[in-house]
């Protein structure tokens, strides 16, 4: 399972920082000006223009993806309980937004 | 400078005889100059010469001449050119050390034994330049300008890097040109045909056939200032308000003119046609729904283009209908290639999937229709082999007065791939450097073009890209500021095998290395776009010539590490490397799984790609392709296919077979010549490089994939 991120990218900072992902076995991807490995995995996976619209993206093991930020966190709720891992940290209320478009691909 | 008149012999033995004892300015031989003049032989020209063209000082410009002028003596010569004169100063600025003196004192020129050639044989770098009295002269001038850009545009480490084939720097003949032009027919539809230096000016068209009259010239005079392509977006609908007082005779016969005027336009670059495209949409695109719609006379018509869809579809039918019939001898069209967005709002429109039929059915008979995807909001004009402009916002801005939606590539460069594996011998931190190194270098071509251009550009109505900068809008008809500098590469697949043993079909793990390959590429570009403030974009280059010659190069250079992967024939010399990230032409692949897995380069590929499927003389169902075309927007990445099938034409007969053959079916004549999409385009296969003939050997044809 992977999840695709940037480093500006607010959603998946609050993914991180709410998920033990390593625990969890989800490898991370950031994607920025200096992984080209992550780029080519992602397109791989066939979602450079996906990522261009929207990021988080959580690639699960059959290869299916989803896109919506609601969609990721059940999903990685859902893992976490699995893994014994609990959450990190709580998200504080609601979900934190992306008005400065730094959620997606540059 | 030039030929020097010989004397007769013992006027000449005198002259020889005084001048070792006279002042040189007596010298009495007479020398052509290059303004077609008679002059006398004077030492001073020369000096004047090396002052005016080199940073060198007086006194060596004099010593030179002198020693000059004694060699003339000394050697007792009869006929002295122009040319023997500047070969010897250079001899001696070189002997005396100056080479950057002798560099900008170079003459540009051509020997005469390549001209004797130039004039008999056929130049086959582009297939779509004709052999003819026209097109030699294009390429004598392409010759000449091709040697004074790398001599005197682009600086030594550059053109050296070019001229070893580590980078490729396309159209060197046209230095003074940007590489190619997509632009709107409003432009026409609003200003009329008013273009600088023409003898007489007309106004905006009031008929559908004059518009056609104005929008030909004008791609004529468009192709003498691009060295590629010119590309027409939404062609269908701009016309639309010029359609409603025609029936549908009236409107297919328009149809017929336009493909004809284009396919037969034989005014540009050496007798070649132009290479029009036309992005042709069965829906009214979202961006200019709300529009209004500029009608006979450069007047607005008062509805927006939002209603007239109909009239836009009547003629993207027409128009596919004169693909299908193909020539008088039933032969295809080569120009100008129709290319068709499939979009997700193409899919909503009424009567989709009759159009979809239809051209489908053009694609199997006569393959001419390219299928462009735009999935999601993706708009963009395509043109040339596979070059796309992505409308961005400020493009989709423009749209509302869509005259000023105009997209030019400044010029492309490409990228030996499978260079830089011989050099990282395995390495992948080597590769990477290598790969770096060569994009930083592409770059920093472009900067120089870009520099040239902007120097003609600065010379604006008066200066010979006066046609660029006329601003009837404005705004400088080429916006430079907005210009995109393409870097290809050739090679993907070659390189893969090197670096990993296989090739890209072999493997996941190789298509995974080549797509970290292709990212790196993407990823330095953007780097660089950021730090040059210039937009720098991948393109999957046609390399209709490049990568015959970088094989070629390699093969020269690299003997040992090339001829265990390049392809084709090497005992013919018709080899080659796979184009830009395309798989092995001959891989047996099914045609879907080539698409999807050539498909996912394409994203990261931003400036256009292609998959090609190969017929052969095989005829799909229309049935059969339209619903692969479906499978491919729906569940590929692959950003644009074309179906190629193959043709016979008889030269004796006249007659066009399906099928390469030796023989033309009908009469037996062995006089026939093939016909197949090069690199991106159709065009007669006696007119293609070596390079190229051993692909078409090599290539896998898709003969009993589509049930037909």
């Amino acid at each position: 399972m992977t999840l695709f991120t940037t480093d500006d990218c607010v959603l998946c900072a609050q993914l991180k920082k709410q998920f033990d992902l390593p625990a969890m076995e989800v490898q991370v991807e950031v994607l920025g000006n200096n992984d080209a490995g992550a780029l080519a995995h992602l397109a791989w996976h066939g979602l450079v223009e996906k990522a261009r619209k929207g990021l988080p993206i959580l690639v699960l093991d059959d290869s299916s993806a989803l896109h919506e930020f609601p969609h990721i966190e059940s999903h990685l709720l859902d893992r976490a309980a699995r893994y014994g891992c609990g959450v990190t940290a709580k998200r504080s209320g609601k979900q934190a937004g992306c008005d400065s478009g730094s959620c997606a691909l540059q | 400078m030039g030929v020097v008149m010989p004397l007769n012999a013992e006027t000449a033995q005198a002259r020889t005889h005084q001048v070792v004892n006279e002042d040189s300015t007596d010298i009495a031989l007479f020398v052509r100059s290059s303004q077609d003049d008679m002059l006398g032989w004077n030492r001073q020209r020369i000096v004047d010469a090396l002052l005016r063209e080199t940073f060198i000082d007086r006194g060596t410009a004099e010593k030179i001449s002198k020693d000059i002028e004694l060699t003339i003596q000394a050697g007792k010569v009869k006929t002295i050119t122009g040319p023997l004169i500047r070969e010897m100063v250079n001899a001696k600025l070189l002997e005396m050390g100056l080479e950057e003196a002798r560099r900008m004192h170079t003459r540009l020129g051509v020997p005469l034994y390549d001209v004797d050639q130039l004039l008999v044989q056929h130049n086959k770098e582009n297939a779509n330049v004709p052999h003819g009295p026209e097109a030699t002269n294009l390429t004598l001038a392409e010759g000449i300008k091709k040697e004074y850009a790398l001599l005197s545009v682009f600086t030594p480490d550059v053109a050296d890097a070019h001229l070893s084939g580590d980078l490729h720097l396309h159209d060197l003949g046209f230095i003074d040109r940007p590489y190619c032009s997509g632009q709107s027919l409003e432009y026409i539809k609003k200003f009329g045909l008013n273009l600088p230096h023409a003898l007489s000016m007309a106004k905006p068209a009031k008929h559908a056939e004059v518009l056609l009259a104005h929008m030909v010239k004008f791609a004529a005079s468009l192709q003498s200032h691009f060295a590629g392509a010119i590309g027409w977006d939404a062609i269908n609908l701009f016309y639309a308000p010029y359609l409603e007082e025609l029936d549908d005779n009236g409107v297919k016969q328009l149809a017929q003119m336009m493909i004809y005027e284009f396919s037969q336009q034989a005014v540009a670059r050496g007798g070649q046609a132009i290479f029009s495209d036309v992005n042709i949409y069965w829906e009214v695109p979202k961006h200019f729904e709300d529009v209004p719609a500029i009608g006979p006379g450069g007047e607005y018509t008062g509805k927006t283009y939002r209603e007239y869809e109909k009239q836009a579809q009547r003629f993207a039918w027409a128009l596919f209908e004169v693909y299908k019939e193909g020539d008088a001898a039933g032969r295809p069209f080569f120009f100008p290639k129709p290319l068709v967005h499939i979009t997700e709002k193409f899919f909503k429109t009424d009567g989709h999937m009759d159009f979809l039929h239809h051209i489908c059915e053009v694609a199997s008979v006569k393959g001419n229709t390219y299928f462009v995807f735009d999935r999601g909001d993706t708009a963009k004009i395509s043109e040339c082999c596979r070059l796309s402009f992505k409308l961005e916002a400020s493009d989709i801005e423009d749209a509302k007065q869509p005259w000023k939606m105009r997209y030019s590539a400044l010029q492309n460069v490409t990228i030996n791939l499978p260079r830089l594996a011989f050099k990282a011998q395995g390495d992948d931190t080597k590769l990477f450097a290598l790969l770096t190194e060569k994009i930083q270098l592409a770059a920093k071509a472009h900067g120089q073009k870009k520099k040239f251009i902007e120097r003609l550009m600065s010379l604006g109505k008066g200066g010979p890209l006066s046609l660029l900068a006329m601003d009837l809008d404005g705004e400088p008809y080429l916006k430079l500021h907005r210009c995109s500098y393409l870097i290809g590469m050739v090679g993907l697949n070659e390189l893969i095998r090197v670096h990993l043993g296989q090739e890209l079909h072999d493997s996941d793990a190789s298509i995974k290395f080549g797509l970290k390959v292709i990212a790196h590429m993407n990823i330095v570009c953007n780097k660089l776009a950021e730090s040059m403030g210039m937009k720098f974009v991948l393109e999957q280059t046609p390399a209709e010539s490049t990568s015959f010659r970088f094989a070629k190069l390699d093969l020269a250079h690299f003997n040992a590490e090339a001829e265990k992967v390049v392809q084709g024939n090497r005992e013919k010399g018709e080899v080659y490397y796979s184009n830009s990230t395309l798989f092995n032409v001959g891989a047996t692949m099914s045609p879907i799984a080539r698409v999807e897995k050539e498909g996912l380069f394409h994203p990261l590929i931003e400036a256009g790609s292609i998959t090609h499927i190969w017929l052969g003389e095989a005829q799909p169902d229309k049935a059969a392709l339209a619903s692969f075309v479906i499978n491919v927007f729906k569940y590929t990445q692959n950003d644009q296919i074309a179906f190629s099938p193959e043709f016979t034409a008889c030269l004796e007969c006249g007659k066009t077979s399906r099928g390469l053959s030796e023989t033309c079916p009908y009469c037996e004549s062995k006089n026939v010549d093939g016909i197949t999409r090069i690199t991106g385009y159709f065009t007669k296969i006696s007119s293609w490089n070596k390079g190229k003939l051993g692909e078409l050997h090599d290539r896998y044809r898709n003969i009993d994939r589509f049930n037909n």
